[in-house]
């Protein structure tokens, strides 16, 4: 009411372009994700109404895609500044095994055991940003390497065993707490997702990680700290897979080994397919979240009509390729020239 | 020198054109090369002397009604394969050779690799044919070293045997771009008796070069190319230096040779930017100093050391000497140092250097110091915007929309915003690479204007440019660089563009007395790149 109500100190040009802005915001294919996603609720609601439109689905959907999409967050920073982070499917397994073990064998205080396996991924990112920044190792090829050590680390300490016995009742009690009926690794997720936001759209640090991920050099020249960036982008994205590992022991109860991996495609998926909407061709958090569930929601939809088990690989591998294939259309692709 | 009858024509180009999107680049050029001869082509920048060898290259297609006849027969132009057929060949300025591979294989790459019967490679065949194909042009080194490691002459001398094998057959007429201009002055010599060899076995030679002193040495004609016309074509012998340098730039010479430079250095206690024994690619120990409000031009052609000097000076390539904004020391290696030190640098090359062209005008200007858009929680959006929107206006960008894209402005729209990048940080010292690079005319003036104002302001600007028309509009004085040295520092009052160009040439009788180099010898630029290779 009070917009439209006070015409005669808006004047006309700042109201036009806001609207212009908005106007712009709202292209069909900068917000293509949320039509899908409607087409997608519409289509499986008609054709499985009893199981696919049910408050249980939607709390199995949003929870289990909880951890895919930290994962997915922790990719945000790097890609926005051209980098990838491929030992993050590590960094998480490392986090898994870790909090178990200091819990379980060691007997630490459940604060302690997170706060040792959360510095691990600080630990994995300065690693990472060493080898990138220092050694000028490709980022891809680095963190293809750091995770493989990644994972002979995991089996070193574990002894190749899982850990199911002795992770404190309190500890998965958390994972088990629901805040007003939201469930606990939604709200981590959430939580690391509105810091996410604030970081790459209103600080400093945001805006000087897309212009690195735009041009690199020109980003250099223009007095940006190119270095000192890309290992806080690292260093932030092994600290968030840590993050995930911590929560998935939360909700699991148990540490099995390897379990950070599947994670790691529909995280590069989501964050590719984010970058396709809201942001015009750059990663960013709502997009990210949105591609996490239209994805999620897709295969739940198509699982509840009978497909087989290997739909989730399918489908996660086909949105990567597409998404990364439209960017690429739209000349708005950087991370893979 | 070759069994061919002096004087029969053995290319012959006809009324040859080409227009780009309305400029002529070429009009009615004729060209004339013999059987056996040595022709040089030489032009300012900007003659057309490009524009002609990609169109015989068959990079481009020239306008119709052009006529080619080599040996007899008419040829196409502007198809890359009829050149080559009819054994036109070709060494551009940059060799197009791969550096991490050795002669052998560069030597194979295009044609193809001598197989065995196997079908393997046949390396010992490669070796034999490499041997004795360089030998002839006197050459002898390690054929599979990468040729990134050898002397920058041997590199030439490869890119000239890969344009020529198999002489015997195929070449005919082999043109070289001015492949002396990174070759430092031994080597050139070095390189000189390559040519002549080639020559010798009966093929023709149209070599561009901007020395003037190579074209005496070497050819036997001239052809002087100005403005895209063809002006005229001598015996060398017949001509005189003077004489050649009056048909390129198309007046009488005596500006220069009268002229003094001016200080190299102002007032000490008024320099804005201080430059004290500047070492580091291609440059050798360079001194200048930039007074507050002065434009100051530093003038050169490509290989002259000019290119690289704005980014030494701001710190993004390594260097040695001494860099001073105001009275302070600027750590070197450093934009992020320069920059706090109060300078501020536009570089050359947009695209690659300066633009975020997937970015909005908005966050391309003010990623020079978001600090001034940031409050505690972060960046201050709106005070972004006003803040674009007064130099989008100041400068007349168009459109003048803060969330506009980069990538969606004209070439001289991108580069106001560079500009204004550059300016918000009220720099002590302003590096302008190439300012107008890519910009139209009007873009172009309002440029100029912009720069002048931030002169005005106190800023001490440095501009390096090609041009020598635009170093005359804007800068009180131009330091003229030559084969990585500055031969003096001349007041743009009384100058022409002419004398200018006639300068970076570097065939000047005169040098300036009152340079801060020391005098070199005239017509003899022996200490051409000496940094790189003397040590």
């Amino acid at each position: 009411m009070t917009a439209l109500d006070t015409p005669v100190e808006q004047t006309a040009p700042p109201a036009q372009q806001d609207a212009r802005r908005t106007a712009r915001f709202f292209t069909m294919s900068n917000v293509s994700l949320l039509f899908i996603w409607a087409g997608l609720i519409a289509v499986f609601g008609l054709l499985t109404p009893e199981t696919f439109l049910t408050t249980d689905t939607f709390r199995t959907v949003l929870a289990g895609q909880a951890i895919t999409a930290i994962m997915a967050l922790a990719l945000l920073m790097p890609i926005a500044a051209a980098q990838f982070d491929l030992s993050i499917a590590g960094s998480m397994g490392l986090g898994i095994v870790l909090v178990a073990t200091f819990m379980a064998k060691l007997e630490l205080g459940v604060p302690l055991a997170i706060g040792l396996t959360l510095l691990s991924g600080v630990v994995i990112g300065l690693v990472n940003a060493f080898i990138v920044v220092r050694l000028r190792v490709n980022s891809f090829i680095a963190t293809l390497g750091t995770g493989s050590i990644l994972t002979a680390a995991i089996q070193w300490i574990s002894g190749g065993q899982q850990i199911v016995a002795g992770i404190p009742q309190s500890f998965t009690d958390l994972g088990r707490h629901e805040v007003v009926g939201v469930p606990m690794s939604v709200v981590f997720m959430l939580l690391i997702a509105l810091v996410m936001w604030y970081v790459l759209e209103l600080r400093q640090t945001g805006r000087y990680l897309y212009a690195i991920g735009s041009n690199t050099e020109a980003a250099r020249l223009a007095g940006v700290r190119v270095n000192r960036l890309t290992t806080i982008a690292l260093v932030v994205s092994g600290l968030i897979a840590s993050v995930a590992g911590v929560v998935f022991v939360m909700r699991i109860g148990s540490a099995s080994l390897d379990a950070g991996t599947p994670y790691l495609l529909p995280a590069f998926a989501a964050a590719f397919l984010g970058a396709t909407q809201f942001r015009q061709g750059n990663v960013n958090v709502l997009g990210t979240l949105v591609a996490v569930y239209v994805l999620a929601t897709g295969v739940k939809g198509v699982q509840l009509i009978g497909a087989p088990f290997w739909v989730d690989d399918l489908f996660n591998g086909a949105a990567l390729i597409i998404a990364v294939a439209l960017a690429v259309r739209s000349g708005r692709q950087k991370v893979l020239v | 020198m070759a069994a061919h009858a002096e004087g029969a024509p053995l290319l012959r180009i006809t009324g040859l054109s080409k227009s780009f999107a309305g400029t002529r680049a070429l009009a009615d050029v004729d060209l004339d090369l013999r059987a056996g001869e040595i022709l040089g082509l030489v032009g300012q920048n900007g003659s057309g002397k490009s524009t002609l060898i990609k169109v015989l290259a068959g990079y481009h297609r020239p306008d119709p009604g052009a006529t080619a006849v080599l040996a007899g027969e008419e040829f196409a132009l502007g198809d890359a394969a009829g050149a080559a057929d009819a054994g036109l060949r070709f060494v551009h300025q940059d060799l197009g050779l791969v550096p991490s591979l050795g002669a052998l294989d560069n030597l194979a790459l295009g044609r193809g690799y001598r197989r065995s019967r196997l079908g393997t490679i046949s390396w010992r065949a490669e070796r034999e044919a490499a041997v004795e194909l360089l030998g002839q042009l006197g050459y002898r080194f390690d054929l599979t070293r990468p040729v990134g490691e050898l002397r920058a002459s041997e590199r030439t001398g490869i890119a000239i045997a890969r344009a020529v094998e198999g002489f015997t057959r195929g070449a005919r007429v082999l043109v070289l771009d001015e492949p002396t201009a990174s070759l430092p002055a031994a080597e050139a010599d070095r390189l000189f008796e390559v040519v002549r060899r080639v020559n010798a076995a009966g093929v023709a030679i149209v070599y561009v070069s901007h020395r003037f002193q190579e074209i005496f040495e070497l050819c036997d004609r001239v052809t002087v190319l100005k403005d895209g016309a063809h002006v005229a074509t001598r015996d060398v012998p017949d001509l005189t230096e003077p004489g050649l340098v009056r048909l390129t730039i198309g007046r009488d010479l005596e500006g220069p040779g009268a002229r003094h430079a001016t200080a190299a250095r102002s007032e000490e206690h008024d320099a804005a930017l201080r430059l004290r024994g500047l070492v580091g690619e291609g440059i050798e120990p360079f001194d200048l100093e930039v007074a507050r409000g002065e434009i100051v031009g530093v003038a050169g052609v490509t290989g002259s050391g000019r290119e690289s000097l704005g980014r030494l000076a701001f710190g993004s390539l390594p260097r040695a000497g001494l860099v001073e904004v105001g009275s302070t020391a600027v750590t070197a290696g450093s934009p992020v140092a320069s920059i706090a030190a109060g300078m501020a640098y536009v570089p050359a090359d947009r695209l690659s250097n300066a633009a975020f062209v997937d970015m909005t005008l908005r966050e391309n200007l003010t990623i020079s110091r978001l600090r001034d858009v940031s409050g505690r929680r972060g960046l201050l959006r709106e005070r972004e915007r006003q803040e674009t929107l007064r130099w989008l206006t100041d400068l007349e960008v168009k459109p003048c929309d803060p969330e506009a894209r980069l990538a969606t402005l004209s070439g001289g729209n991108q580069q106001k915003v560079m500009l204004a990048r550059a300016l918000r940080l009220g720099p002590a010292a302003l590096v302008l690479d190439e300012p107008t690079q890519g910009v139209d005319v009007g873009a172009k003036r309002t440029i100029h204007d912009i720069v002048r104002r931030a002169a005005v302001d106190g800023a001490g600007v440095l501009v390096l440019a090609t041009e020598s028309e635009e170093l005359l509009a804007l800068c009180d004085r131009v330091a003229v660089m030559v084969a990585g040295r500055c031969i003096g520092v001349f007041a743009t009052a009384g100058l022409t563009a002419d004398d200018l160009t006639e300068l970076t040439m570097g065939t000047a009788g005169t040098v300036a007395d009152g340079a801060a180099a020391a005098p070199a010898a005239p017509t003899a630029p022996v200490v051409a790149g000496s940094v790189g290779a003397g040590r």
